[in-house]
């Protein structure tokens, strides 16, 4: 049995625009850590070679952390290694500038058993009767389908031939350009598993053929559309002609959750969510709430996102409040027993929300009272007592 | 806020003023219309109005002129002193300087930003000048009211509220003064939190805060940051699918293209065809054709044999006709050979004879020409020898001559050689004269400048002696002129005049008076008049003192009286000359030593003489010094002067200077006067040149005489062997050289007649040989002729049958070649292939149309278009991919859907925070208007402490003074009912308003200005004010500018006569400033 890794799609180097500062950080040195457990599942399930699908880099000229991270990954592994092979895909295209040049540091520093797949003819014997056939790409974009490039099977050939490319199979406007994969290349090219990489969710896209074409997906997501991502493929080729087995294997530490909650009930409930720290939360307040209820509202979202004493429940919070609405007036949340003019600039705020025609302007005045009734609150904080 | 001290110039009709402010009550008094208003004004216009203000005019200076400049010195807390200097209008300028010890100063700020500075130390609710809230002319507040009075609105503060401040500054200053008394704890907590977060997005105006570090910059600036790299994304993506979309296009082009290049590469098939069935069918005609030609050509081969048997068959006829030509020739060859030979026969025998006769003749003449050349040229030998005997006869001549010329030349040349040293020596004997005439006049001379350098020793040393004696009368005149201290004589001019003013002003003084003094008991009296003290008297009786201008009077213990002439004025007048006097001349009267402006004037004339006469000598000593310095080493000069006296007398040698024979005849040379060295240097030269012409004469006569010496020592050598040479040669001619000539030239006559002769004869002999000759040489030569034409006649047979035989031969090799021929060449086989040629002819299929080459060609080239078109597509798709792989497709796509994502989370948090934070202005607005509303406000906080005053001051006539929170003045409760202030009485109404600014300043801890604001008060209450004042002048500082001093200081008060502009009372808190003396008016 020859037992294969397939992975794609790191994307080291990758930003997070979307997402506050620290948290971006977070979501971007997890995609490095990533790779020393994929590396672990490797040496755990004696695999025979480890195949990386392209992407791997989000850019062909990363910062030089990410690859000077990934090398030291590589370096870090101790002892006998099975070899690892890394194909430049579109995102991470191979050119004279590029880390996967013959001349770029990266090279010198990864360990000999670190393969890049550096020319168009890439040939590996994994075993006497197995030979790995890849090709990178070398542009982020292109017309030419490099599963079919590579070389067909010779009639008297027995071997197992498995093929390693990046791609697109989805022939669908768009996608012509983004180096489009026959879905029958593997069984065209006469080979018994093709290794392929771009879309972030684990897929076999060939189930129905002998030729498994597999999308591991990305080790780690990236976005809070993709529900197969975080896991590799696990191969496992017996011999030609016969199907290999493949199997997803777990292998990210983020989960991505994109949850809208519609009451404070169900916003307590996401505090309960199991393991909520490896979670990366996008959550959408689609509510109406009272004064009150939007204090609460408030305490929850810095319990989940954590202020600068504490560490937020969640692990990334992405809050959508555009749908956070407040009850207008101020619906008697106040104590009796403030000031006159405390009491006054409350019925001066209820009277505008009453009396303007202007949504703009009730809605201001409501946030102007919800503002009022958390100074109250922490300035009773302060005294020590409830009112 | 303490004021310390004030100064102002020029400032409307104050033209100085000077005022040093005490540390509690200051009162500054003066009579009306002095500038005490004006004063007040000047701490107003320093503390607020910008230097450049045209609000100024109305303090320009009444004279005109100069800018107005006002200095204040004030405090703000302890150890922090601010002095602020105005000038005023354009060109003004403005300084704000501050210090720790009210001495040492250091600036602040300059020009427009000290009123900005000034603002904001004092918090009086004045914005910043050049805001959108400031006005133009001089600013205002309620602070500013409040405490700093003027004396035309008295009631101001009661009609006047924080609501007309532009600037918030005043109210919080306030506030803060009166801190918790204002509002309930809790809502200011609440109001500070909200103005806090009001504070973070907006400016005190209202505008947003748009500057580094505020919120909404923060967002701001991370919506630009995202949109951009949003919009740098979109542009990639529409790039990319612009390429993707021109890839499309270009894809669907290939398709048409290669359809294009299929058709044109049929059509050019097409056509090719056509053309190759054309070319098939042509080949055929032409291989049909050739066979024919090679039937044909076969059959004339045959033909070609018949035609050349004949021609052998003619040409063997001819061979035989040729020979038989050749015999006849041959035979008449062989008869010309013998005629020839006859005649050459008889030419033989002809030529022997008639050669005999001839050889015979000629000989005879030969021998007899030999004879007469013989004999011709003896002749021309004796001639010749004659010839050259009478040569030497003519060269012993010539010689004899040219030794005569030389002699005569050599006698010449002797005698100019002569004169020419004579010459020479009477030019070198002249020149030994002037030589010794020179040196004579030079030891002269040398002796006269040795009499010259002597009488320049003896002059320096009575030069010397008289310089001594004029320096020591010049420093006695020195010493006469220091011992004098006068004016310059311009200074008397204005010391006369003032002389004249102060008799004239002394006369208006000097009136007459009688003073009389009527004792009431015994009394010491010392009395003064007219500046005398007379001796103290001790009198109870009454006496009179008359005087001219003063008389002063001292009476004991109990006074001293001065009553002096002339009106105040005058007096004035007499005092300010006076002092002129004292000042501008007294002091020059003193240093001269003399008692009036006369001896001044006469010391100051003397003074004048012995400036001159210090002048004169000074004058003098200059000249004497000069001609000192000109005969500077005439001792070196006499020295040098006898030491080449004495050289020139040496160098005379025995010549007595002045006695010789030679002088006296060059007396010309030595009396020549100013030019005699001048003449004699010329004459030296002149006789130089002639001692010169005349040795290059003597040396050109002595060469011209040797040369004649030789040349005739030459002549007499030729002539002598000229002499022995035609000696000899007349030795050969016995009979004489003319005779030996004469008998030589006719025997050469007689010689050269015969060998005329003989020529003659022989041509003669030679003319009959050749005629004889010619006669034989005619017959042979036809002969000659006949037997070549027979020879000729033979070759051409020769010729002929060669001919005949060799076209036989060619002909009969050619029947040979082609009988060979024609037996080689296979007639039928070429039937055949002329049958099957044309049977494949019929064969070959006929094209449906003529295609021409020129359709071929189109056609190629449409087919080659096409194919480039297509090409040129490739390249495009080629192009164009590498232009997609550059932007990326779905890489791109990838980036903008996250940039997207954040470029829509960073919107929504601008909006969010601008939401929040005109929530939080919302409140902040609603929070002090109910503020406002609910009166928890400065008017509750100050009200008691006015209303407790006034009803003391009013002895409970009022209960309560009612202000509103923004501390305008609602009124007074009289009766339980809130009264107008208007309907008081105005003297009531200007106390309480006078209680209001003092119970502001209190709580402020600021000094207060207060410009005559109790005129309308009765004694009581002013009684009352006093003692209030007093008390308070203990905690701030109180200004009050007023006409009646007595109205506010108690009894010895006020500023003692004398000098001292002020005076400080109540244990230094409370200070009388007497304005007529701080003052100076215009």
């Amino acid at each position: 049995v020859l037992r294969l890794l397939h992975t794609a799609d790191w994307h080291l180097g990758r930003r997070f625009p979307s997402f506050p500062e620290e948290a971006q950080k977070k979501l971007s040195r997890a995609r490095m850590d990533v790779i020393a457990t994929i590396l672990d599942v490797a040496r755990r399930n004696a695999v025979n070679a480890v195949l990386c699908a392209g992407d791997l880099f989000d850019d062909p000229s990363p910062a030089a952390d990410f690859w000077e991270g990934l090398a030291r990954t590589f370096r870090d592994r101790t002892g006998p290694h099975p070899p690892v092979f890394l194909v430049p895909g579109n995102h991470d295209p191979l050119t004279s500038e590029s880390v996967w040049a013959p001349g770029h540091p990266f090279r010198a520093q990864i360990p000999a058993w670190v393969h890049v797949v550096d020319r168009d003819d890439f040939t590996f014997e994994l075993a006497p009767d197995a030979i790995l056939y890849a090709r990178p790409c070398r542009s982020k974009a292109g017309e030419n389908d490099l599963a079919m490039a590579l070389p067909a099977r010779e009639p008297a050939d027995a071997r197992v031939r498995i093929g390693c490319v990046h791609g697109c199979t989805f022939d669908i406007a768009g996608y012509q350009t983004n180096f489009p994969i026959c879905r029958d290349a593997g069984v065209r090219r006469g080979l018994d598993y093709l290794a392929i990489g771009d879309t972030h969710s684990f897929r076999d896209v060939t189930e129905a053929s002998p030729v498994p074409t597999v999308y591991p997906g990305a080790p780690e997501p990236m976005t809070f559309d993709e529900p197969g991502a975080g896991s590799v493929a696990l191969v496992a080729l017996f011999r030609h002609g016969s199907r290999p087995r493949v199997q997803a294997e777990p292998v990210a530490f983020w989960r991505w959750i994109d949850r809208r909650c519609r009451d404070v009930n169900e916003l307590r409930a996401l505090l309960t969510t199991q393991d909520l720290d490896r979670h990366v939360v996008r959550l959408h307040l689609d509510m109406t709430v009272s004064l009150a209820e939007e204090s609460e509202v408030e305490r929850i979202l810095r319990d989940l996102q954590g202020t600068d004493a504490t560490h937020g429940r969640a692990g990334v919070l992405l809050l959508d409040r555009a749908n956070l609405r407040l009850q207008p007036g101020s619906c008697g949340v106040f104590p009796d027993d403030l000031p006159p003019v405390v009491t006054d600039t409350i019925a001066r705020l209820d009277r505008l929300i009453a009396d303007s025609n202007d949504e703009g302007e009730k809605s201001r005045a409501t946030r102007a009272l919800a503002h009022l009734y958390k100074l109250l609150q922490g300035q009773e904080s302060l005294a020590g007592r409830p009112r | 806020l303490k004021l310390h001290r004030l100064r102002v110039i020029d400032f409307a009709a104050i033209r100085e003023a000077d005022i040093e402010f005490g540390p509690g009550l200051n009162v500054l008094y003066g009579p009306n219309d002095l500038g005490k208003s004006t004063l007040a004004e000047a701490i107003r216009l320093a503390l607020l109005l910008p230097h450049t203000s045209s609000h100024i005019e109305e303090y320009l200076p009444w004279t005109g002129g100069h800018n107005p400049i006002v200095e204040m010195t004030f405090e703000t807390e302890p150890q922090r002193v601010w002095r602020v200097r105005k000038e005023f209008r354009h060109g003004g300028t403005a300084l704000l300087q501050e210090s720790k010890n009210g001495v040492d100063f250091d600036d602040v700020e300059r020009g427009r930003k000290v009123d900005g500075k000034l603002r904001e130390l004092l918090r009086w609710g004045i914005p910043e000048p050049g805001g959108a809230g400031g006005s133009r002319g001089l600013p205002t507040s309620f602070l500013a009211t409040v405490l700093l009075s003027t004396q035309s609105d008295v009631t101001s503060v009661l009609h006047n509220s924080l609501k007309g401040d532009v600037s918030g500054t005043g109210r919080e200053r306030i506030a803060a003064a009166l801190q918790a008394v204002a509002q309930d704890p809790l809502f200011a907590a609440l109001l500070r939190a909200t103005q806090a977060r009001r504070d973070e997005a907006y400016t005190d105006k209202g505008a947003k805060k748009t500057a580094k570090g505020s919120v909404f910059k923060a967002a701001a600036d991370r919506l630009n940051e995202v949109r951009d790299e949003k919009e740098k994304l979109q542009k990639l993506v529409e790039d990319s699918e612009g390429v993707e979309r021109l890839l499309r296009e270009l894809t669907a082009k290939r398709g048409q293209r290669e359809e294009a290049v299929a058709a044109a590469t049929e059509r050019v098939a097409t056509l090719e065809r056509l053309v190759a069935e054309a070319a098939d069918l042509a080949r055929a005609e032409e291989q049909v054709r050739v066979a024919r030609e090679e039937v044909l050509r076969i059959e004339r081969i045959g033909k070609d044999v018949d035609a050349a048997k004949k021609n052998v068959k003619d040409l063997s006829r001819k061979v035989e006709e040729a020979e038989q030509t050749l015999k006849a020739a041959q035979g008449r060859q062989a008869e010309a050979a013998a005629a020839l030979e006859g005649a050459e026969t008889a030419v033989r025998d002809a030529g022997s004879d008639q050669g005999m006769t001839g050889t015979v003749a000629r000989q005879r003449l030969e021998l007899r020409k030999n004879a007469a050349e013989q004999a011709s040229r003896e002749a021309h030998q004796q001639i010749e020898r004659a010839t050259a005997a009478q040569k030497l006869v003519d060269a012993v001549s010539a010689a004899e001559r040219e030794y005569q010329a030389q002699q005569t030349e050599a006698a010449g040349a002797r005698a100019a050689l002569g004169r020419a040293t004579a010459k020479q020596d009477d030019a070198d004997e002249e020149l030994r004269r002037i030589d010794r005439l020179e040196r004579v006049l030079d030891a002269r001379t040398a002796d006269e400048q040795a009499a010259a350098a002597q009488a320049d020793v003896e002059r320096d040393a009575s030069l010397r002696a008289r310089l001594k004696i004029e320096t020591d009368q010049r420093e006695a005149l020195a010493r006469r002129r220091a011992a004098m201290t006068v004016p310059a004589s311009a200074a008397l001019v204005p010391m006369r005049r003032l002389d004249t003013d102060l008799a004239a002003a002394r006369g208006a003084l000097n009136v007459g008076l009688v003073v009389t003094v009527t004792p009431r008991a015994r009394l010491e009296v010392r009395v003064q008049k007219d500046g005398k003290t007379a001796a103290p008297v001790s009198t109870s009786k009454p006496m009179e003192v008359d005087a001219a201008a003063e008389v002063v009077i001292d009476i004991g213990k109990v006074a001293t009286v001065r009553v002096r002439g002339g009106r105040r004025e005058a007096q004035r007048t007499a005092a300010s000359l006076e002092e002129r006097w004292s000042r501008d001349v007294v002091p020059h009267l003193a240093a001269a030593g003399v008692a009036d402006l006369d001896g001044l004037s006469a010391k100051t004339a003397e003074a004048q003489e012995l400036d001159t006469s210090l002048k004169a000598k000074d004058a003098e000593l200059e000249s004497l010094r000069a001609q000192i310095a000109s005969l500077a080493g005439s001792g070196q000069k006499l020295r040098e002067a006898s030491d080449r006296a004495k050289a020139c007398r040496d160098a005379l040698g025995d010549v007595e200077p002045g006695a010789t024979a030679e002088l006296a005849r060059l007396s010309w040379l030595s009396s020549a006067g100013a030019d005699a060295a001048g003449t004699r240097r010329t004459r030296r030269q002149q006789l130089l040149s002639d001692l010169d012409v005349a040795r290059a004469a003597a040396n050109q006569a002595g060469t011209v005489h040797t040369l004649a010496e030789e040349r005739g020592r030459a002549a007499k050598s030729t002539l002598d062997a000229a002499v022995v040479a035609r000696d000899a040669a007349l030795a050969a001619f016995p009979k004489g050289i003319a005779m030996t000539l004469s008998t030589a030239q006719a025997a050469l006559a007689a010689a050269s007649g015969e060998q005329q002769t003989i020529a003659a004869e022989l041509a003669s002999l030679e003319s009959t040989l050749a005629a004889q000759h010619a006669r034989i040489e005619a017959a042979l030569h036809g002969a000659r002729a006949t037997a070549e034409e027979a020879r000729a006649g033979v070759e051409l047979a020769q010729a002929e049958r060669t001919t005949a035989i060799a076209d036989h031969a060619s002909q009969a090799g050619r029947l040979e070649e082609l009988r060979k021929l024609r037996d080689a060449q296979d007639l039928a086989a070429a039937g055949s292939r002329l049958r099957d040629a044309t049977e494949r002819h019929a064969a070959v299929p006929v094209p449906e149309r003529m295609v021409t080459e020129a359709e071929v060609t189109a056609a190629r080239t449409a087919m080659t278009r096409a194919r480039t078109d297509l090409e040129a597509n490739e390249r495009e798709i080629q192009r164009t991919h590498g232009a997609l792989e550059q932007v990326g497709g779905a890489v791109a796509r990838d980036r903008l859907r996250d940039a997207t994502e954040a470029f829509e989370l960073a919107e929504r948090y601008e909006r969010e925070i601008e939401a929040d934070y005109e929530a939080w202005l919302l409140l902040l607005e609603q929070m002090k208007e109910a503020d406002a509303a609910q009166a928890s406000n400065l008017g509750q906080a100050l009200g008691p402490a006015i209303a407790g005053r006034f009803e003391a001051l009013t002895e409970q006539r009022y209960q309560n003074v009612r202000l509103t929170a923004q501390l305008g003045t609602e009124g007074v409760v009289a009766s339980g009912a809130v009264r107008s202030a208007e309907r008081i009485s105005v003297g009531t109404r200007e106390q309480l308003s006078t209680l209001y600014r003092l119970s502001m300043a209190e709580y402020l801890c600021t000094a207060v200005v207060l410009d005559d604001q109790l005129v309308q008060s009765d004694g009581t209450r002013m009684d009352w004010f006093r003692a209030l004042l007093a008390e308070k002048a203990r905690s701030f500082q109180i200004v009050v500018f007023t006409c009646r001093p007595d109205d506010y200081l108690g009894a010895g008060a006020l500023v003692p006569k004398g000098k001292s502009v002020h005076r400080d009372t109540g244990g230094g808190f409370v200070r009388a400033v007497d304005l007529l003396r701080a003052v100076r008016r215009t």
